[in-house]
């Protein structure tokens, strides 16, 4: 389990709609912040990447100091990120597919709107258990 | 160093100071001295008193950074400037130059003699291979001047100054292996800096270019020369900016950036400029670099400058999803502005973060805990237009005020208006009967805008409706909420638009302005307005009901909210430039006009307004429950009202008593007197219908003397009903707006089952006009017991009693909860031919149709056939009705059970609540409307041995309804077989072509009502043992409820018993009054019935 792991899931339009950390490491304060702050610069390169390869997983695309942002582009282009400092690219990868899985059955619910914040309790226990396995 | 450096000697004569004779000495002295070639004069200042007038500065195209604002040069005339031109061409082509390629030359001598070639080459490596043992120099070798490599050094050097790049690359190369192997790495870096120089500017290979600087950085950085690592970088980053590689240029400056903050912010921030540079523009890596620059000039106290920085950052992170980036740039840009002093702006970025209900409870509590300290360290209230604390739900508010519709219970205001509209149609006066008429006065006297603005009266209160909602975990407290109204007394339609436009390009201080001066000035005698303080928990949503009661004639407008939080801060919430910007229609009172118009008032003079309550007017009752409740009108004004009218949603349950029920003693005033007047008093059915109320002509109410009236309420159906009442009024004194007005009254009514009554009859079979009815009542209250009192039914030619006493059925006095009662009663029509009047809705009078369950005395049976027992049985039959198919009588039963609220024990007598149950259209009689016993001999003894057996039968036909009836009796020989397309076309004359299955199954099943003749057709081959002698088809035409007999033959043949139901009646209306009755008009006008079962036996006799 990575010592500080921020997981979010960010929307087509550049929106988040899902933030958790999932790191073991207590949250501080300004941590939050930063994070956003890394995951959000990353887009930027996202935005190269993923039409450059034909891979949903985009491992470690970009780096702050000693944290690496991997993300995974859905086929809609909903880009799952993932702000580690873990080298444990096998277990992110699982991570990431199931998450899409979770992502994917969110998006089937008739009453959820797509590109709308995820709210579902359920996701989000979902989400930290598959941490817990895989990072 | 190299001794031998190149030596020129350049005297600089100002004419301003001296003559040139001295300088010419001088130079001459000098030449003797250095040499005749490298002394030159230069004289400068040659003109007089500053006259010279340049076209620019002389120095412009060599000086990048040159100010244009001195004037550079003024007393240099044109030779002046030449000769400065001449000299320095002559220092840099006559001696630089010549200088330099000599010693390339030189230079270059050496290095091939000592270094190139195969030889030298070899003997170079053995010479460093032996000195590797040599004690290692923490600062690596040293070389001196003349030393082998500081020679090739400097003849690289020589030749990059004189764009000889390919001659200084080798030398360069030559070196730096020696540097490498001698692990001279500072000196080494130097060289691979130099080679990626040398590479650039020979654009040859890019990579190699980027290889050496790399090589030199990364060593540079090794050996923790930050300085000449930084210039190493930025050559680096501006070689590659020259290439158009941005990205990469943004990453050399952001390794730059060491461990010192000042220079790590300048790094950072040319690095964001480079991403902001790059294509495709990376904005977000641009803004995130600039926030970390800022950060770091924060550190260093460069306040200034972090607040440019962090605001060029704002431009990429303003209106963005990403809460927590938007909310750190701009809590850190009010603070910093406000270590600075600038409160205003400080305030106008904190502001943007108060609302932050996804952050942390202690981020938030240090949000605000700045953001007060903020506003202390003003001094000043402020007035803020946008604050977002607490946050108000627009489309949520809610305006209510009273025109000529009054309410009287706030409950009664969020009832649908369209409700109450369709409840006063017949009411109130059409609205084109008010304006049309364009001769009237009154239309002339208020423009055309004022009929489409909404009105209200002076001295009544407008309420508004404010949500507002509390997007923090932490607590906040909120004063003087208030409405900010603005008030003109004036009717010109040209200055109140103008007045509002002006409103709409107000800029925020004048807004202020105005909205503190209409406080204070129009606060006293305009109009008054309430103030609430309010303490809002974390999260809390808070609907906050704010008046204004405007006290003179004129126009009101309400602008928005006003509220202080925290002692501190006043928030203003516009409405009118929300509805602007969001076009939100809240429209709820009058869907069509535009919104802006909603929120403005025509006031007008004040008027009565009448107050109603109903008197303990109960919230649950159990079902039949029958009170009798008040009704008081109050009018607080001095001008009295007249024409009142009343009318009810629901006479089913509440429905309008006599004046005089007022003084009676409830509920014995409902039991039969023993010496009553016949009452006789039927339902007015048209007044009954329509249901408005006029109350007499007498009544107006004045001040001060409450009208009382009487109400019948009765709780019909279980279940929460809503129910809304509504009365009319008018005004004495003629008001030119308002002519009449409506008070609107709206009561819930939760009612819970109580007992359940239900009746099943059948008819006697030996009797035809008798039936026997079984009533069945289920106690389905949890609690409550009842007392079954009496049941009546409904109608004088009715007879109801009782089949045995209820006593011996059951015992007990009172049903308690859950328990179940079922007795049989004996019901007979005693109605005969000729009484005929139309009198069934009018309850009996003869006191036959009432029995007593309880006790056996009849004198406190209740007397059904008076009010409200009738009103409420009128209202009962409209909503009972069903579909009336066939022709039997109805009958309605009426249940009347009585509770006793069980209260000895606290003294207070006890008081008897009356129930009544009715069941309606209760049908008793069978589909068809003609009855028919067979009347005969059951047991017949005959002696066969003579001759068949003839018997004598004779049917007895019963027309039950009030038409002339055809009957044809049809008997068969052979087995009676339904042909059931002709039940089909009987059943629905006037449906030819239908053939449902459904439908037609249906019919027989209700054909079939009175047994199961179908079932028990006989074997269709035997032939039947006996015969119908005499005419096999009988027609005769019956009179309404009349009878007639009608002989029947048959002939027995063998002895036996026998089931004498192979015939058939047809009968048909005759069309004398089918057509004018509506109520039939969708009846079966014809039908067929099958005979009953009539068991014959006859025996042999001895």
């Amino acid at each position: 389990m990575a010592s500080t792991a921020c997981f979010m899931i960010v929307s087509k339009n550049d929106i988040p709609i899902y933030e958790a950390e999932v790191g073991t490491v207590p949250k501080k304060e300004d941590a939050a912040h930063q994070h956003q702050f890394i995951l959000h610069a990353a887009l930027d390169i996202v935005q190269d990447m993923a039409w450059t390869t034909s891979a949903m997983f985009l491992k470690a695309i970009d780096r702050f100091n000693d944290l690496v942002v991997s993300v995974y582009v859905t086929a809609g282009h909903t880009r799952l990120m993932l702000l580690h400092d873990s080298r444990n690219d096998d277990g992110i990868k699982s991570f990431f597919q199931e998450v899409h899985e979770l992502y994917i059955k969110t998006i089937l619910n008739p009453l959820y709107l797509p590109g709308s914040r995820i709210t579902s309790s359920h996701f989000d226990t979902k989400v930290r258990a598959l941490a817990r396995k895989y990072l | 160093m190299d001794p031998k450096i190149l030596k020129y000697f350049l005297l600089v004569h100002d004419n301003q100071d001296s003559m040139l004779e001295k300088a010419t000495a001088i130079l001459t002295e000098m030449r003797s001295t250095f040499g005749a070639n490298n002394c030159r004069l230069l004289c400068i200042n040659s003109s007089a008193d500053c006259v010279e007038e340049h076209q620019e500065n002389p120095w412009a195209s060599y000086n990048n950074s040159a100010s244009n604002n001195k004037q550079f040069g003024c007393f240099l005339n044109v030779d002046d400037i030449g000769e400065l031109r001449n000299t320095m061409h002559d220092l840099s082509s006559k001696h630089i130059i010549p200088h330099m390629e000599l010693k390339i030359r030189v230079l270059n001598q050496q290095v091939s003699a000592t270094r190139k070639g195969f030889r030298n080459q070899i003997k170079n490596l053995w010479w460093r291979k032996g000195k590797e043992d040599a004690p290692e120099n923490p600062n690596g070798p040293m070389y001196t001047f003349s030393s082998t490599e500081s020679q090739i050094r400097v003849l690289g050097d020589y030749a990059f100054m004189l764009r000889d790049y390919e001659l200084a690359l080798s030398n360069y190369r030559l070196i730096s292996t020696d540097y490498k192997l001698d692990k001279a790495w500072k000196h080494y870096a130097g060289v691979q800096e130099m080679m990626g120089l040398a590479y650039f500017m020979l654009d040859q290979s890019r990579k190699d270019a980027e290889y050496c600087m790399e090589n030199a950085f990364t060593t540079y950085l090794k050996i923790g020369s930050s300085r000449n690592a930084t210039r190493c970088g930025i050559w680096w980053a501006e070689m590659l900016k020259a290439r158009d590689q941005f990205k990469d240029a943004a990453g050399v400056y952001f390794r730059i950036s060491g461990e010192e903050p000042l220079h790590s912010a300048v790094m950072l921030e040319q690095a964001s400029y480079c991403f902001l540079l790059s294509t495709p523009t990376m904005l977000r890596k641009y803004g995130f670099h600039l926030v970390l620059s800022g950060d770091l000039y924060k550190k260093c106290d460069q306040i200034k400058h972090a607040i440019r920085t962090y605001k060029s950052a704002l431009s990429v992170f303003k209106g963005s999803a990403w809460n927590h980036i938007r909310d750190h740039v701009h809590f850190h840009i009010g603070k910093w502005y406000a270590f600075l002093g600038m409160f205003d702006e400080a305030i106008k970025h904190v502001l943007e973060v108060l609302a932050c209900g996804h952050q942390s409870k202690a981020t938030q509590e240090l949000f605000l805990r700045d953001f007060f300290q903020i506003i202390q360290e003003t001094g000043k209230t402020f007035e803020v237009l946008t604050l977002q604390l607490p946050m108000i739900n627009f489309p949520s508010t809610k305006v209510v005020f009273e025109d000529h519709r009054t309410y009287a219970s706030p409950a009664a205001s969020s009832v649908r208006e369209s409700l109450w509209q369709s409840l006063e149609e017949d009411m109130v006066p059409a609205l084109s009967v008010m304006k049309t008429n364009w001769l009237e006065s009154q239309s002339k006297m208020l423009p055309r805008k004022y009929k489409e603005s909404n009105v209200c009266v002076a001295g009544e209160p407008i309420k508004v409706d404010v949500s507002f909602r509390n997007p923090l975990q932490i607590p906040i407290s909120i004063s003087n909420v208030s409405l900010v109204c603005k008030h003109s007394t004036e009717y010109h339609e040209a200055e109140s638009d103008a007045n509002g436009s002006l409103m709409d390009h107000q800029s925020d201080e004048e807004l202020r302005t105005v909205s503190m001066s209409g406080d204070f000035s129009l606060d006293t005698s305009l109009f008054t307005l309430s103030e609430v303080d309010i303490l809002m928990q974390g999260g809390e949503t808070i609907l906050v009901q704010l008046t204004v009661t405007p006290r003179v004639e004129g126009t009101l407008k309400v602008v928005g909210v006003r509220w202080k939080l925290s002692g501190s801060v006043v928030g203003i919430y516009n409405f009118s430039s929300d509805i602007i910007r969001k076009g939100v229609a809240k429209g709820k009172r009058k869907p069509k006009q535009s919104v802006k118009d909603n929120l403005q008032f025509l006031v007008i003079k004040s008027l009565p307004r009448l107050e109603g309550v109903i008197h303990n007017f109960p919230r649950t009752v159990y079902a039949g429950d029958l009170r009798r409740l008040t009704l008081e009108l109050r009018n607080p004004s001095k001008i009295s009202v007249k024409n009142l009218k009343m009318r009810i949603s629901h006479p089913r349950f509440l429905n309008i008593a006599d004046k005089e029920v007022m003084n009676l003693e409830f509920p014995n005033c409902l039991r039969k007197q023993t010496n009553s007047s016949p009452s006789g008093m039927q339902v007015d059915s048209a007044k009954a219908r329509n249901s408005i109320f006029v109350f007499p002509k007498t009544t107006s109410i004045s001040c001060e003397t409450p009208l009382k009236w009487p109400l019948w309420l009765r709780a019909a159906a279980p279940g929460s009903i809503s129910l809304y009442i509504t009365i009319y009024y008018e005004m004495e004194d003629e008001s030119p707006v308002i002519t009449y007005r409506t008070l609107r009254m709206h009561y819930n009514l939760e009612v819970l089952p109580s007992l359940e009554v239900s009746f099943q009859a059948s008819p006697c079979p030996s009797r035809s006009q008798e039936f026997l009815v079984r009533m069945d009542v289920i106690n389905r209250t949890s609690s409550e017991s009842f007392h079954v009192h009496q049941v009546s039914c409904v109608g004088d030619q009715w007879e109801l009693a009782l089949l045995q006493p209820l006593d011996t059925v059951f015992p007990l006095e009172f049903l308690t909860a859950g328990q179940a009662l079922s007795c049989f009663l004996k019901l007979k029509n005693c109605r005969k031919r000729g009484t005929t009047e139309d009198n069934i809705s009018s309850p009996a009078t003869s006191g036959k149709a009432d029995v007593r369950l309880v006790g056996s005395d009849s004198s406190g049976l209740f007397d059904t056939s008076t009010s409200p027992f009738n009103l409420f049985h009128h209202h009962e039959r409209l909503h009972q009705e069903r579909q009336n198919q066939g022709y039997g009588s109805t009958v309605d039963f009426i249940v009347i059970s009585e509770s006793r609220s069980d209260s000895d024990a606290s003294g207070v007598p006890k008081t008897i609540e009356v129930f009544s149950h009715h069941t309606c259209h209760f049908r008793i009689g069978s589909k068809s409307p003609i009855w028919w016993l067979m009347d005969g001999p059951r047991t017949v003894r005959h002696d066969f041995s003579t001759a068949f057996c003839e018997i004598n039968l004779r049917m007895i036909v019963y027309n039950s309804t009030e038409y002339v009836v055809s009957v044809r009796i049809n008997t068969l020989d052979s087995t009676p077989v339904i042909n059931s397309v002709n039940v089909a076309a009987s059943v629905s004359s006037n449906e030819v072509g239908w053939y449902d299955m459904s439908h037609l199954s249906e019919i027989k099943v209700t054909s079939d009502a009175r047994g199961t003749r179908v079932g028990k057709a006989p074997q269709p081959e035997n032939v039947s043992p006996f015969i119908w002698s005499g005419s096999s088809s009988t027609q005769l035409n019956l009179g309404p409820l009349s009878s007639a007999e009608v002989p029947l033959q048959i002939c027995m043949f063998s002895p036996g018993t026998y089931d004498l139901s192979n015939y058939s009646l047809h009968w048909n209306l005759v069309s004398s009054g089918v057509g004018g009755d509506d109520e039939n008009g969708s009846n079966v006008s014809s039908g067929t019935c099958l005979g009953d079962s009539y068991h014959i036996t006859v025996l042999q006799k001895e």
